[in-house]
């Protein structure tokens, strides 16, 4: 384990690294459109590739024939599933293949790709393909696809490898189960309950919708496969590509440059492996960038979910059991972490407040439509929706103040979370108490005339992703320090400040000097991925651990140059010098060369993965992840305005309090909480990536799929809370995922506030504001 | 079909059908990949240049109809080696770039906004922005950097802090 976090090493910043808002040194690169994207490269004899994808949802293929397609002029290669039978799938069940093999179980999955000499030979190649489907019954609905006659996505599922078995069956590709209390507990809490209520949400997809959108350029050379891709996830890339070619995961490298952003979306292979089969076959190097609409329709999205919730509470607003039904599309296959994800619903559950008694189900759902994905936050956001839209409800059919009932239910330091993990740092009421000072509950303002106001608040735990990852730390000849990682900056900051700044505290030099290489995985050991707000924790703390065996390496050399004891020795910028007699001192690229022919060149590697806490794991059944790692509080209030004539929803006030263990880089925190509160407000009022009846998703352009512009985005006041997390590189714990989670549920709790009635669905468009307030009225 | 442009006060001739988006001659022909294409439809504003001195997407303005006006690119809006524009600079210290992949058509808007616009207000500068996605930021820095950049702009720069 690190030692980053014990007060000696924090105590003396040498530097002052940590804890400042230094602008991102890319950023430079960035407004000169000078930074070299995966969409920008280019290389010599490059062909253009294109991917032939199903137009329906269900069929059966009853003809594909290339030969025509292979003979137009420019083309060099063309492939189908013909040339890739492998099974694989993102860590659970291995139920996907490259292309579509005998059967079509989405509207734009691929059926063959091209690569031809221009992207207009490559097109024309497309359309001289021989495709013939015959047509099967789309299975949409999330209710319809488990039910007992559903026609089954994949007869053959029981033939699937999986890690574990006894959690699936026909159209359920995952059923994760938490349960807390036995029978009689629990019927004797419905039996003493002063009332239940029970409630049903649905919320749609959400598309990341990064800028740029997957691209990659795949060769081909002596065996093995060289990408350049736009992705959150390095190794992942190379794993999965491997896996779904059939071939070793070493056989596969992957560079990542510049990234135009992930949020989720690009943790997982997609366009790498048709590139790579193209790539081999023309022995040309390859590139295949999604357009816009294949984006939309294609790159696995938030699952939409259906979430049913009942609960027994006292008198008081107590809660005694609750029960959750949870169904979430995994769509038509499990290539995305939706699965991996089933055990989410239940810890989101329980993991802010007290809840005795739990009987949390959450079915993961085979349908006819594109895979669904990570997204920020994945489960969070719609359970936290759901979970606290409900405790409204509980609390207007008490007549129990929403603050109180969340004050009497919030979890407090040392109290379990549903899975029996101490929760052991929560300042869950410090945050609520900061978000108080600047947005008074009980501070009554009127609502503009005609507008109906509403008001919400909203605890939350959430956590910070455990995953592996390993750094190299190295001194160069003039005295600089370069960090190897296959981490990944995607646009947070988390690599080109986070780790710079632990890795410039913990040796004691400029933070300008520390220079950090791009991602290479032949290069580069394992690291878990930018996901799950890991990078500044994750990849800080194994860069962090590195960075300290340097610092003893680099004063063990100028100890024998300067003749004194290392105890005295301290780095400070570009020298090593005797404590308190700056005169004796030798520069680090003088140590650097002495080093060389003495001792060797000299650098460390750090290694770092969270070591699981504690839980009752008697009480998770199927779950593939049990236990909440490396915890954060936050609070969450807004106060909003409805025009009861147009449904339509203003946010007037924002008010965030996040705990940040240790803010290494402020104003990087504050990008964070904006950018992730603008795609909360986009998921709560408008963002809906609309499946038709037939399985398609109706939504291809950025005008009728519509993410939050410059006039959306409340101002938000935000309160960083310091709560050092002892695991934490200088006691940071995750920041950039956090921030979305209570979003959609504040602000449908204020409206629901302001139109007298539980909001079930999200988005909450004018429509359907219209929709609740005339059932209101009935 | 030849078309001749001026592209960052370089003359540019390229043969192209006439329908071929400015954004295309400009990243594949004449290799200024600075401009960004996420949408190709008009909506994101990430391939946003100036023609003469209006700001346009130049995914949808074919290259025929780019012929009479100069074209400025993010690479032409200050020298490769030379000093920032205020607006580029104020992006940078506002802390208003994460992935970048807005950044240039952002910074295109903001500069040809700010010639005609020298003392906004942030409600400006916020419509001003409409036509420019951004998935990264929430635009709050954005909006600041605007702001940053006006007011660099109004105060000549010796007599800046
Ligand atoms: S690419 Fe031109 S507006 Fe989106
Ligand atoms: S900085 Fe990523 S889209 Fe704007």
């Amino acid at each position: 384990m690190t030692a980053l976090s014990e007060p000696a090493a924090r105590a003396v910043p040498a530097t002052g690294a940590v804890g400042r808002s230094i602008p991102r040194p890319d950023a430079e690169a960035k407004v000169r459109g000078a930074a070299v994207y995966t969409v920008d490269l280019a290389e010599a004899g490059m062909l253009h590739a294109a991917v032939l994808r199903a137009e329906l949802s269900a069929a059966r293929i009853t003809r594909l024939d290339t030969s025509a397609a292979a003979g137009l002029p420019g083309v060099h290669a063309v492939v189908t599933g013909a040339d890739a039978p492998a099974l694989s799938g993102m860590l659970v069940v291995k139920d996907q293949t490259v292309f579509a093999i005998d059967t079509v179980r989405y509207a734009g999955e691929p059926i063959a790709a091209v690569a031809a000499e221009t992207p207009e030979q490559a097109a024309a190649a497309l359309a001289a393909i021989e495709l013939e489907l015959e047509p099967l019954d789309p299975v949409v609905d999330l209710d319809a696809a488990v039910a007992p006659d559903a026609r089954l996505i994949h007869p053959g599922w029981a033939d699937y490898a999986a890690p574990v078995d006894g959690f699936r069956s026909g159209n359920i590709a995952w059923d994760a189960r938490l349960e807390k209390g036995t029978d009689e507990e629990w019927s004797a809490a419905f039996a003493a309950a002063h009332r239940v209520v029970s409630d049903e949400f649905r919320v749609p997809r959400q598309h990341q919708t990064p800028l740029e959108p997957h691209a990659c350029v795949a060769r081909y050379t002596t065996g093995r496969y060289t990408v350049h891709t736009s992705t959150q996830f390095p190794h992942s890339v190379r794993s999965r590509t491997a896996e779904l070619l059939g071939i070793r995961p070493s056989a596969v490298r992957v560079l990542v440059p510049t990234v135009g952003g992930g949020f989720g979306g690009k943790l997982d292979a997609m366009l790498e492996p048709m590139a790579c089969l193209l790539a081999r076959r023309s022995g040309r190097p390859v590139r295949l960038v999604n357009s816009r609409a294949e984006e939309l329709a294609t790159a696995g999205p938030r699952e939409n979910a259906v979430l049913r919730l009942r609960t027994a509470v006292d008198a008081e607003g107590r809660i005694l059991a609750q029960e959750a039904d949870v169904l979430t599309d995994n769509g038509a296959n499990s290539s995305g972490e939706t699965v991996i994800c089933a055990g989410l619903p239940a810890l989101a559950l329980g993991s802010t407040y007290r809840i005795p008694l739990a009987r949390y189900r959450t079915r993961v759902v085979y349908t006819n439509t594109a895979p669904t994905a990570a997204f920020r936050g994945v489960g969070g956001p719609y359970v936290v929706f759901a979970q606290e839209s409900h405790l409204d409800h509980v609390a207007r059919a008490l007549g129990v103040d929403r603050r109180e009932l969340r004050l009497r239910n919030v979890l407090r330091p040392g109290e379990a979370m549903v899975n029996g993990q101490a929760l052991d740092d929560p300042i869950l009421i410090e945050a609520l108490e900061s978000v108080e000072r600047r947005a008074p509950w009980d501070r009554e303002r009127p609502a503009t005339p005609g507008k109906l106001r509403g008001k919400a608040v909203v605890p939350l735990t959430w956590l910070t992703n455990p995953g592996p990852g390993e750094a190299s730390v190295s001194l160069s000849d003039d005295g600089t320090v370069l960090v190897t990682t296959a981490a990944t900056e995607i646009g947070t900051g988390a690599i080109q400040t986070g780790v710079r700044q632990i890795v410039a505290e913990r040796l004691g030099v400029h933070v300008d000097d520390v220079l950090v290489s791009t991602p290479d995985t032949d290069a580069a050991g394992f690291d878990n991925g930018a996901q799950g707000s890991r990078t500044t924790y994750g990849a800080g703390n194994a860069a962090g651990e590195a960075a300290g065996e340097l610092r003893e390496q680099i004063l063990r050399t100028a100890a024998d140059m300067l003749e004194a004891a290392e105890t005295d020795l301290e780095i400070a910028g570009d020298v090593v010098q005797v404590a308190g007699s700056p005169g004796a001192s030798v520069t680090l690229a003088a140590v650097s060369a002495a080093a060389m022919w003495s001792s060797g060149p000299l650098s460390a590697t750090g290694r770092f993965v969270a070591q699981p806490p504690e839980f009752d794991a008697g009480c998770v059944i199927g779950g593939l992840f049990s236990t909440i790692n490396a915890t954060s509080s936050h609070a969450h209030a807004a106060e909003v305005e409805v025009d009861p004539d147009t449904g339509e929803v203003t946010v007037l006030t924002y008010v965030v309090a996040q705990d940040v263990g240790r803010a290494i880089n402020p104003a990087m925190i504050v990008g964070q909480v904006n950018g992730a509160v603008a795609q909360g407000v986009g998921y709560a009022l408008y963002e809906d990536l609309r499946i038709g009846p037939d399985g398609r998703v109706l939504d291809r352009n950025l005008e009728t799929y519509r993410i939050p512009t410059a006039l959306d985005v409340p101002p938000i006041d935000l309160e960083i809370l310091e709560n050092p997390l002892p695991t934490g590189p200088y006691g940071a714990k995750g920041v950039a995922e956090p921030p979305i989670v209570p979003v959609a549920a504040v602000l449908a709790c204020a409206v629901s506030d302001a139109i007298g009635v539980t909001v079930t669905d999200l988005p909450l468009s004018p429509f359907a504001v219209l929709a609740a307030l005339r059932a209101n009225r009935r | 079909m030849n078309y001749r442009l001026t592209v960052n006060g370089r003359a540019a001739e390229v043969d192209v059908p006439g329908g071929t988006p400015l954004s295309d001659v400009l990243r594949d022909h004449l290799h200024l990949r600075g401009t960004k294409v996420s949408c190709g439809t008009g909506r994101c504003g990430s391939c946003t240049v100036r023609l003469g001195d209006r700001a346009v997407a130049s995914c949808l303005l074919p290259v025929a109809l780019a012929e009479a006006e100069p074209v400025t690119t993010v690479e032409g809006l200050s020298a490769p080696d030379g000093p920032l524009h205020p607006v580029q600079e104020a992006m940078v210290s506002c802390h208003g770039v994460q992935c970048g992949a807005c950044t240039p058509g952002m910074v295109m808007t903001l500069s040809t906004f700010l010639d005609t616009t020298a003392d906004p207000d942030a409600g400006q500068v916020r419509e001003a922005l409409t036509g420019n996605l951004c998935r990264c930021t929430g635009y709050h820095t954005i909006v600041d950097a605007a702001l940053t950049a006006a007011a660099a702009t109004r105060t000549p720069r010796e007599d800046r802090p």
